[in-house]
């Protein structure tokens, strides 16, 4: 008890202002959602009522039933989940063999390969996606999952590629070489050692993936426009442009779309701050 | 014998080198460089639908250049970097050093504030467009209750460029959090203690410690999210789609409306040639940047 005392700051004013201004930015960043939490379960007079119900009188989950029984929300859901899971592991296959082969292949000018390849994750998506649709148009690959999930892996490829580049970097050397002497050909060190001591970078890899691909607006939007393909947050964005708004119905598939997102952040809080910050610092 | 053999192997190696690499390679030239350069391609001709008509040179560049609307729209691409880098950066760095603090509950406050910067740009849009919807909003009914003056945050000019960088602001700065903390971890104790010794306050200590120490964090952090800022277009379009009046058009805003909205894909082209030597320029800067932390 002593002990755990004297590791904690002893400030006193300054740990009550600590914790008021903590407790006001806490409150900002659930507000929005909690006030939306509690939209999607009010019955339908309440959700448009003044002075506002903060709390609703009694939970109703018409909004809910709705959403996913009553519309296409549970299609783009689906959709969501299988191109977001596709582009996982085809990205993340993809940029292990990429990272691998430049760290241990001993290519000629492999760095700057490496550079080269993260440079054009700098490549702004805006500037990509008119162009992009003039191709897939042309090729035919318009409104299909395919190209969604080859534009997202292409997208996301150089980031995983550099992240793991510095995973396989940081195995020491001896495990591969004494594999060697065992007679195991590189690839066989690559798949059966390298890969599943790598579990952790490959995690961090993967769950980056897996925000940008569930989060994203812009592709989905842009090359599909059949309702059979279409995914959540585009899913999200029509309840705005058909027949004015149905709030509650909107933010109970809001509350939906975030709750995976939501889950996994908690389980895996710290994975998910290294794997971001690695990709947001260097790209 | 041996030669043979290292031959042998070193031909294996470049083939497998060249399979590990193919796919990677062959992605980002098709879905990336062939596009950039079918942009610029298309930014010098007049268009119909998706259709290259007539070539006209310059002249979607000087639409935008030479055109007040046009002006506008950089006008606003500055005016939200800017505004919104000054206020996040302090409060990402603020806050952060706050976090940093050893006192009960904070893994729990740590993820609470966190928790916006996982959800999308849609979602961040949607859920304050709903908190400040004109008529039934929380925010716009406690302000009304407030100062009596009913704001109309989503459709007037001035108000909804306020918004779209306050949703901004609320879906990003957990990320200058993230980082700042990141940094604090390498600032040694003993510098602390000795600074403590020599009477320095809390504020002092912020000031002439903590704020120097981490600077290196703070310059990637303003040049990294400055560049996702200029790119930005979900949390805009989403919330006011550009309106109203043009008051929350960016660049990027425009390329993508004009591409996907208004079907004038040559000026929407040139738009994103715009952009994309922007982001060169930005990325110089970054690389320059990034390599000063490697040096020092």
């Amino acid at each position: 008890m002593k002990t755990k005392k004297s590791n904690l700051e002893r400030n006193v004013p300054m740990n009550v202002v600590t914790y008021l201004l903590l407790a006001f930015f806490a409150l900002l960043s659930v507000a929005p959602i909690l006030w939306g939490l509690s939209t999607s379960l009010k019955p339908a007079a309440e959700v448009e009522k003044l002075p506002p119900v903060l709390v609703p009188s009694h939970l109703n989950f018409t909004n809910f039933y709705n959403v996913l029984f009553q519309s296409n929300f549970g299609v783009y859901f689906k959709n969501s989940i299988f191109v977001t899971l596709v582009c996982v592991v085809v990205a993340t296959i993809i940029a292990a063999h990429a990272a691998y082969a430049l760290t241990r292949f001993n290519i000629r000018y492999g760095k700057q390969i490496m550079f080269g390849i993260l440079m054009t994750s700098m490549i702004p998506t805006v500037a990509l996606l008119i162009p992009l649709y003039v191709m897939s148009v042309k090729v035919h690959l318009y409104n299909t999952s395919f190209l969604l999930v080859l534009i997202y892996t292409a997208w996301r490829a150089p980031m995983l590629t550099w992240i793991l580049y510095g995973f396989f970097q940081k195995i020491p050397k001896e495990i591969e070489e004494a594999a060697h002497v065992d007679g195991c050909t590189k690839t066989m060190i690559f798949y059966r050692i390298v890969l599943p001591i790598s579990q952790g970078g490959i995690v961090s890899a993967a769950l980056l993936t897996s925000v940008y691909v569930w989060n994203d607006f812009l592709v989905q939007f842009s090359f599909t426009t059949q309702e059979s393909l279409r995914m959540i947050s585009v899913g999200l964005y029509n309840y705005i442009t058909q027949y004015g708004v149905q709030w509650g119905e909107l933010m109970a598939a809001v509350i939906i779309s975030i709750v995976p997102i939501i889950v996994l952040f908690v389980c895996l809080q710290r994975k998910f701050v290294e794997g971001m910050a690695a990709g947001a610092v260097k790209g | 014998m041996v030669n043979t053999k290292t031959v042998r192997q070193k031909k294996n190696d470049r083939w497998l080198s060249v399979a590990f690499l193919f796919p990677i390679f062959v992605l980002i030239i098709c879905i990336t460089l062939i596009p950039i350069i079918i942009a610029f391609r298309t930014s010098l001709f007049e268009t119909q639908y998706a259709e290259t008509v007539k070539f006209v040179g310059l002249q979607n560049y000087i639409s935008i250049f030479k055109t007040s609307e046009g002006w506008v729209r950089i006008l606003n691409s500055i005016g939200y970097v800017l505004l919104s880098i000054v206020i996040v950066i302090p409060l990402g760095v603020g806050v952060g050093t706050l976090l940093n603090r050893k006192i009960g509950c904070r893994g729990l406050l740590r993820t609470v504030i966190i928790l916006p910067w996982v959800l999308s740009q849609t979602v961040a849009a949607l859920l304050w467009k709903w908190m400040l919807n004109s008529n039934f909003g929380l925010v716009t009914y406690f302000i009304e209750q407030i100062t009596g003056v009913r704001v109309d945050f989503i459709n007037s000019p001035g108000a909804a460029r306020a918004t779209v960088i306050f949703a901004n602001v609320w879906n990003s700065f957990p990320i200058v959090l993230i980082l700042t903390l990141a940094a604090l971890q390498t600032i040694p104790k003993e510098i602390y203690e000795a600074a403590r010794v020599d009477g320095a306050g809390g504020w002092r200590t912020f000031r002439s410690i903590t704020i120097p120490m981490i600077q290196p964090t703070i310059k990637t952090a303003v040049l990294m999210e400055s560049i996702e800022y200029f790119n930005m277009v979900t949390l805009i379009y989403v919330m006011t789609a550009g309106g109203p009046f043009d008051a929350t058009k960016t660049i990027s805003v425009a390329a993508f409306q004009e591409g996907f909205d208004f079907w004038h894909i040559g000026i929407g082209s040139s738009y994103s040639i715009v952009i994309f030597l922007l982001n060169i320029i930005f990325s110089i800067f970054y690389m320059k940047l990034l390599r000063s932390h490697d040096e020092a």
